[in-house]
């Protein structure tokens, strides 16, 4: 089956986490033409594909998908503040180490 | 409502519900559609409001006043880095008085004359193992079938009570033994040192007794027990199971062997695929009944416990403590970065140091890629060498694909050596590993329960975690 995909809307990081996970049970074959991306799907293990059923869940997974990537890019840099805070060993810098 | 930031958050959806989940695998269920009104700043729910600021999901600062109480909080999560390595498991020997169906550790005829470890080898491992910079070490005895070396075992605890004199650790010993062969002698050592028994229990006896490949297993185990108890006492005995093939159609007649037998908890343990269970021609199919089995068994719980009887079931107790809690545990299979060599090594017979059980396994079948270096080797070579700084690369699941954008990762583990022989890669791939299928699943199962039934189940969960 065939699944269009605007680019404008859906990152290509956000459709590669997505393909990521369908890759167990099928091969996506993805093709660009323009904004849209053009994913052929099928299955690996000679299954019939119920389209409405997986066309709803990449739907889905790519919403999912892309939440979690607006999260991701909008708390990257305060993560990397709390780990540095919970794991650098502070306590063996010295003065120079801190003014240098 | 104010002005607000997000702060690192996941979430995943679980029976009609969105669950979010927080660094810390702090968690908040909400109705579908909350995830994207906190990202459009349009969410009208103020108790909602509250919760999402009170427990680190967004904050009304760009930098938390509370940051550093959460960094706390987070290193807490895995204090078991500051704990270093504390579990050393000593593989005295191959030899076995059982024929276990699907013996994991290829164990060889009680009376063969090789496969035993020495005692030149035993000093020298009770040496490297207090390298290890953690204040508490325990040994634990394996096979194999340990307690047909009783003077090795003995040997190694003398040795390691005489460095401890000045070491000053906590130590604690470990006989993993299948019961069959309780000497008094033996039982004199474990009462003189403390050693606990772990031993092992498939449930009734139709169903241990053809795992364990003798007629009289079962009995041997329970009179073992028996014995074990009257010298060491009732709490110094516990038993874990292991779910055959056999076993996946008896969920509730073993849960019920458990609470006959007097114990308070069991392990629901799935195999694992080394030895001769690696055999089995159809893992995806054992995986899928095992997790049938696994909530069978664990609906069977929660009915003895809602009767008034405390009853636990000790692989939901491990997440559900990191779940429900702000601690974490020490257990090696559910941890990131992945217990091997973090929190475990393993002292074989061979005199070669692994990083862990499974790793030990792997080397039964010509596979010595988790073969770290030999006992008289420097601990800095071994712990800090090539070979670990490699699994390094793969062993937090914050780092992995698939992994790292899953919301339930806090709750899971890595575990690059089960990859590695499962999949022939210690990245793993996650869409079609059984690790992770086994794991989402039974977590998911934890949490759905939460949902759907959580003024039933959750003082039953919290009374597990006290």
């Amino acid at each position: 089956m065939n699944l269009e995909v605007n680019r404008d809307i859906y990152s290509d990081s956000v459709i590669s986490k997505v393909v990521y996970w369908l890759s167990g049970n099928y091969a996506v074959e993805r093709k660009l033409n323009g904004n849209t991306e053009i994913m052929n799907i099928t299955s690996i293990k000679d299954e019939p594909i119920d389209e409405k059923t997986l066309h709803h869940k990449v739907f889905q997974m790519l919403n999912d998908q892309k939440l979690r990537n607006i999260i991701e890019d909008e708390t990257n840099d305060i993560r990397t503040i709390l780990f540095a805070k919970a794991f650098a060993d502070f306590d063996d810098l010295t003065e120079e180490d801190l003014t240098e | 409502m104010r002005k607000y930031t997000l702060l690192p958050f996941n979430f995943t959806r679980i029976s009609g519900k969105e669950v979010l989940v927080n660094e810390l695998g702090d968690m908040i269920i909400a109705d579908n559609g909350t995830v994207r009104k906190i990202i459009d700043h349009t969410l009208d729910d103020k108790e909602l409001y509250k919760s999402l600021v009170a427990n680190f999901f967004i904050s009304e600062e760009t930098i938390p006043t509370l940051l550093d109480i959460y960094a706390s909080r987070l290193r807490a999560k895995k204090d078991f880095l500051d704990q270093r390595t504390a579990l050393h498991i000593f593989v005295l020997t191959l030899r076995c008085n059982q024929n276990c169906t699907y013996c994991q550790a290829s164990s060889q005829e009680e009376f063969s004359s090789h496969c035993s470890m020495t005692f030149d080898t035993m000093e020298a491992s009770v040496r490297l193992m207090f390298k290890s910079p953690s204040h508490y070490l325990t040994m634990e005895f394996q096979g194999g079938e340990p307690s047909l070396m009783p003077d090795l075992m003995k040997f190694g605890i003398e040795r390691a009570e005489e460095i401890n004199k000045t070491e000053k650790r906590n130590l604690t010993y470990v006989l993993c033994t299948n019961c069959r062969r309780l000497t008094a002698e033996l039982l004199a050592i474990c009462k003189q040192y403390h050693v606990l028994i772990s031993t092992s229990l498939d449930g009734p006896a139709f169903i241990h007794n053809k795992d364990r490949g003798r007629d009289d297993s079962y009995e041997k185990t329970i009179a073992g027990i028996t014995k074990a108890r009257e010298v060491l006492g009732q709490d110094a005995v516990s038993v874990l199971m292991t779910t055959s093939e056999l076993s996946l159609d008896y969920p509730n007649e073993i849960v019920d062997e458990y609470v006959n037998d007097g114990f308070h908890d069991i392990f629901l343990r799935a195999l694992n695929p080394y030895g001769l269970a690696a055999q089995n021609n159809d893992w995806n199919k054992y995986n899928d009944r095992f997790i049938e089995f696994y909530k069978k068994a664990f609906e069977h719980i929660l009915s003895i416990n809602k009767q008034g009887t405390f009853f636990r079931e000790n692989y939901a107790s491990i997440i559900l403590r990191k779940m429900l809690t702000p601690f974490t545990t020490g257990f090696v299979d559910l941890q990131s970065p992945a217990g091997t060599v973090n929190s475990v090594l393993v002292y074989n017979y061979d005199g070669y140091v692994y990083a862990s059980d499974e790793s030990r396994m792997l080397a039964e079948i010509y596979d010595y890629t988790f073969r770290l270096g030999n006992v008289h080797d420097k601990y800095e070579n071994i712990v800090y060498g090539k070979k670990v700084r490699n699994m390094a690369k793969v062993w937090a699941n914050e780092a992995l694909a698939g992994c790292a954008d899953c919301a339930l990762k806090q709750f899971c583990g890595a575990d690059p050596v089960r990859h590695h022989s499962t999949q022939g890669d210690m990245y793993g791939f996650r869409p079609t590993s059984l690790v992770c299928k086994k794991n989402k699943a039974i977590i998911e199962y934890l949490i759905s329960l939460i949902i759907t039934r959580g003024e039933e189940v959750l003082p039953i969960f919290r009374s597990w975690l006290r």
